[in-house]
């Protein structure tokens, strides 16, 4: 089997990379290590409405719920409203992640790629010392699929990027261990996706409530590697529930667990190689929200693999161009909020408490840096000490 | 004696990656997509364990 590019794995990033490569006329492959594509969902399934633009999903099946702001609790209970006419931020979709990926693959295949499930890659194929495909295994039978590139596309976990010699390990530290409930017999109607904070609900992390419409939601919990023990990420999930009246009566449709990666980017590149979404890290260090970095740099992937294959040219000076761009992209902000989740994860619960405080009130349509340094600090001048990491990072 | 290696108990797993993800000693591998420990591999660091969201990973012969 001879591929242009074989990409190694079918979710969000995998299938848009996948799109774009076959539209610019590359033979694709996209092998999938499961049996169905999009399942099992390992997600809390929130995206902008900014994926809109991308223009790579049809239809609204892939739609639970719209959402038109966030509210965010500090450990004591205090709420901000984010809502979207205010904080000029995008609103969002809760999304059926399953549905959501099977559409971005049916889209990459209709431009021309080839998907083949039961098919896990095993190791790379080298020829004269350059990648040149991957060994898998498909229905227990080991198959050679040459291709001129990789594109690992392999998750969290991804094995492709360490076969290639990139420092793919996570530290405990960089990592959200994930359990999250679909819930039946609740209120899913509400218009705010919920995040709570606090080092008793979620250490390190935050548990969030996604309104899935009529009577379902997802009720999720990340907790820091480094600050958990078996099974304490369910523990306190269930936990959470049981103190909340509103979910109480729920039960639940489905449980999932994700790890979620919450660290620097990653090189992206080597000959005849790309990275792309989870395996590369494009995920925000804040929220742990990937879904729309995968589709954005996907995209950049898919192009320049398209003019890669048009002038057969697959070194890794060719090849990073995509580096270039997805740094321009978005390089900036993953970095600028790795240092906000440090700041952040340095707090303690008072600290959060009286950061909430001074910005229950807080009218985000005035939004500049100024007047919400001057809301924070007029309440509660102590919180101008704990925020000086993050005015260096503004001055920066 | 020897220490005791991560186990995962496949019924449990609930395929999310994270002990893969974490692993220092590349021990852990997808078998029929579940999480797998190489007992040849693992130097019981426990890091695996103290990771998984679902508490599916203990310890040989436990």
């Amino acid at each position: 089997m001879k591929y242009d590019v074989v990409v190694v794995g079918s979710g969000p990033a995998g299938s848009v990379t996948a799109r774009f490569a076959a539209e610019a006329g590359a033979k694709v492959l996209i092998i999938e290590r499961r049996a169905e594509v999009g399942v099992p969902v390992l997600c809390g399934e929130g995206i902008g409405q900014k994926v809109d633009a991308f223009h790579v999903l049809e239809g609204t099946r892939w739609i639970a719920s719209k959402m038109d702001g966030a509210r965010i609790f500090s450990p004591n209970g205090t709420k901000v409203t984010l809502a979207a006419e205010y904080a000029g931020s995008e609103t969002g979709y809760v999304v059926y992640r399953d549905i959501f990926d099977q559409e971005l693959a049916r889209g990459a295949v209709k431009k021309g790629a080839r998907l083949m499930l039961n098919t896990r890659a095993v190791g790379l194929l080298k020829k004269n010392g350059k990648i040149a495909g991957v060994q898998a295994l498909h229905l227990n039978k080991t198959i050679d699929i040459e291709a001129d590139v990789v594109v690992g596309a392999d998750g969290v976990e991804s094995r492709i990027g360490k076969w290639a010699g990139i420092q793919t390990t996570l530290k405990p530290h960089d990592l959200e261990t994930c359990a999250q409930y679909t819930l039946a017999n609740v209120d899913g109607t509400s218009p705010y996706c919920d995040f709570y904070l606090g080092k008793q609900i979620a250490p390190g992390g935050y548990v969030w409530v996604f309104p899935k419409g009529k009577d379902t939601v997802n009720v999720g919990i990340g907790v820091l590697a480094s600050l958990s023990d078996s099974g304490k990420a369910l523990r306190l999930l269930d936990k959470f529930i049981a103190s909340h009246a509103e979910l109480k009566s729920g039960q639940p449709l489905r449980l999932l667990s994700g790890a979620d990666p919450v660290a620097e980017p990653i090189e992206s590149i080597r000959d005849h190689l790309l990275l792309v979404g989870d395996a590369a890290r494009h995920v925000d260090p804040i929220t742990g929200g990937g879904l729309m970095l995968s589709i954005e740099g996907g995209k950049l992937a898919g192009e320049t693999i398209g003019r890669a294959v048009e002038q057969q040219r697959f070194d890794q000076q060719f090849l990073s161009e995509y580096e270039t761009k997805w740094k321009g992209a978005f390089g900036k902000k993953l970095h600028r909020n790795y240092v906000v989740k440090e700041t952040l994860l340095d707090m303690e619960d008072k600290t959060l408490d009286m950061l909430a405080d001074s910005l229950k009130d807080y009218k985000f349509e005035e939004f500049s840096t100024f007047s919400l340094i001057k809301a924070l600090v007029t309440k509660h001048p102590s919180l101008l000490v704990k925020l000086t990491p993050l005015m260096k990072l503004a001055r920066a | 004696m020897a220490k005791p290696k991560a186990y995962v108990q496949k019924d449990m797993c609930l395929a999310c990656g994270g002990c893969i993800s974490i692993c220092p000693q590349d021990a852990l591998l997808w078998i029929s997509s579940k999480a797998e420990v190489n007992t040849v591999l693992c130097n019981s660091c426990s890091l695996c364990v103290k990771t998984c969201p679902i508490g599916a990973i203990t310890w040989e012969g436990q």
